[in-house]
């Protein structure tokens, strides 16, 4: 183990870095675990968070990991958005590491991190919520496994480290869609994920930053169970506007725990997270679905409708071709 | 910096000769004030910190303790871009880097580029299409656009979109900058044969 007064620690195994957390904590010094930096650098520089010890998990390979076993993946902490991207093993996944942020982002920022930060919207996190995935911390007392939505739920564990998250091998067709501002620059306002699993004939789907963490549309999965003619995988079109409908009402419900941003007010975000739903849902299931017919029966004169316009968003636009990134509307010159 | 600066004049001040004793003595001292002491390899050279805070952000490293201009200082919150670096080969903004933890890295800045014919291309093209005006991102669009090329020398429109997202210009309006772009693919002869419409970007 490596020591040294300069606060600086760099483990090179887990088993290390929790020795090493536990210590500068018996120490009474505030710790902070270090992934990439995108969230904690700049933090350390706008002076929100004070720390005397850093343990950088640069150099502990094991977190880098990214595993597949007979029915389940399992992706290290140290794992970057990049990473991610281009694993065909799980294209949900990748489609969502690839609208996060930009290049630099990407590159940078870890799966561990978007746990440890734990951003109401977060892209990864909104995805995972929907894939019912598990995630593996190890502390003094051992390692744990828990379901994401507990493990957010919970306080987090000021001597646990993030090792993993776990998720199940897909199933049929994924898709997760956000909306916010300049996409490389801030995280989204609200997002959403739809995974189908066409062998147990299952729909998850989850809206991230409408609370405090991603939310599960249990009403409107439950209706989409029903919906789904399951041998083809496909549902009507009309079922595309009442799943959304649903997601709605469900969103409106959470009103009073609604997250408060610079652009979205609790209007604001109700309105796209079903939206955003009945795309993804569309998107997934029936994707002949009559792009006009969507769009209006999706936006009648929506508050914002102008962000939610099919031309800045929508399945016409190039912005939002499944093969592109920036389904948010946003390009190196911004889209506002 | 201009374009042209970026790949002769602006390399990184010669390493300063530190022998062992100087060293132990530096690190005895930085322990002692719990001041982190580590190496960087910026550019090829490897250069030892000193005195540095511990939360120090890569970028503020580089052009704070170590003189190195090439990497520009704008938002520090991951947004603009223009202190771009790659860290072993990857595109990074060093205002999200722990400086502490390149160390071990390799980082190389625009300065670094030089020896390499594509950002030389790079850096050309940029001046004659009219891509660098105030010429305050160019040192980080030309790292990010080095980067793209040399891993997709045919990038098309979207990914040239996609792969420049994190670097702002407040005053090309990016279309000379895809210019420039495309010019270099011609240049190499990598843009198809009438591929000249593409040049101009509509947005
Ligand atoms: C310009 C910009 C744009 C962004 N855009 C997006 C976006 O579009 N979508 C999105 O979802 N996010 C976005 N982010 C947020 C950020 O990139 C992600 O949250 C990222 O996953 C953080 O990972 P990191 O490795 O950089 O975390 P770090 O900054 O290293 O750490 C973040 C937090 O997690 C803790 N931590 C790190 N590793 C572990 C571990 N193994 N176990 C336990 N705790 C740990 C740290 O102590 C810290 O508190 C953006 C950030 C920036 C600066
Ligand atoms: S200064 Fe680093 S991205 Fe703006
Ligand atoms: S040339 Fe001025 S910011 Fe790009």
């Amino acid at each position: 183990m490596h020591w040294s007064a300069s606060g600086m620690l760099r483990p090179s195994t887990v088993g290390e870095a929790v020795e090493m957390l536990s210590a500068a904590r018996a120490a009474g010094l505030e710790a902070a675990l270090l992934g990439g930096g995108t969230d904690l650098v700049p933090a350390l520089r706008a002076g929100q968070r004070q720390v005397q010890t850093i343990i950088g998990l640069r150099r502990v390979l094991e977190l880098r990991v990214r595993g597949a076993g007979a029915d389940r993946l399992t992706i290290g902490a140290g794992v970057t958005y990049t990473d991610l991207v281009g694993w065909s093993l799980s294209p949900g996944l990748a489609r969502a590491a690839r609208v996060v942020g930009s290049a630099q982002i990407r590159n940078t920022g870890t799966v561990g991190g978007a746990l440890g930060s734990a951003r109401p919207a977060s892209d990864l996190l909104t995805f995972l919520t929907a894939a019912d995935a598990e995630v593996l911390t190890v502390s003094p007392r051992g390692p744990r496994r828990q379901p994401l939505a507990r493990f957010l739920a919970a306080r987090p564990e000021p001597d646990a480290l993030v090792t993993a998250v776990r998720l199940a091998r897909p199933g049929g067709p994924a898709t997760y869609l956000k909306i916010g501002g300049r996409q490389a620059a801030y995280p989204a306002e609200v997002s959403c994920a739809v995974v189908v699993d066409r062998v147990r004939h299952t729909l998850a789907c989850a809206v991230g930053g409408i609370g405090r963490q991603p939310v599960r549309m249990v009403e409107a999965e439950a209706y989409a169970q029903a919906a789904v003619d399951w041998a083809t995988g496909t549902v009507s079109s009309a079922a595309a506007a009442r799943f959304a409908d649903l997601v709605t009402e469900a969103t409106q419900a959470l009103t009073p725990t609604l997250p408060v941003g610079p652009h979205g007010s609790a209007r604001y975000r109700i309105h796209a997270a079903g939206v955003l739903a009945g795309r993804a849902f569309a998107r997934c299931l029936n994707p002949a679905i009559a792009r006009p017919a969507l769009a209006a029966t999706l936006l009648p004169a929506a508050p914002h409708s102008d962000f939610l316009r099919p031309d800045t968003f929508g399945p016409d636009t190039p912005h939002a071709d499944p093969a592109t990134p920036h389904v948010d509307g946003t390009g190196p010159q911004g889209a506002r | 910096m201009s374009g042209s600066e970026a790949g002769s004049n602006a390399g990184p001040e010669p390493p300063r000769p530190l022998g062992a004793e100087a060293e132990a003595e530096a690190e005895a001292a930085a322990e002692a004030g719990g001041l982190a002491l580590y190496r960087l390899n910026v550019d090829g050279f490897l250069r030892t910190v000193s005195g540095a805070w511990l939360g120090d952000s890569l970028l503020t490293v580089l052009r704070d303790r170590l003189g190195v201009t090439a990497v520009k200082d704008a938002c520090e919150q991951g947004r603009c871009g223009a202190c771009s670096v790659l860290i072993d080969g990857r595109l990074a903004a060093s205002c999200t880097v722990l400086a502490a933890d390149a160390d071990g890295t390799r980082v190389v800045t625009v300065a670094g580029l030089g020896a390499s014919g594509l950002a030389r291309a790079i850096q050309a093209r940029f001046l004659s299409e009219g891509a660098v005006q105030c010429g305050f991102c160019t040192p980080g669009f030309v790292v990010a656009v080095t980067e793209l090329l040399t891993r997709r020398p045919d990038a098309d429109d979207q990914e040239i979109r996609e792969a420049l997202a994190g670097n702002l210009c407040r005053c090309t309006g990016y279309g000379r900058i895809v210019a420039a772009i495309r010019a270099v693919q011609q240049e190499r002869g990598i843009l198809p044969i009438g591929g000249e419409d593409d040049v101009e970007w509509h947005p």
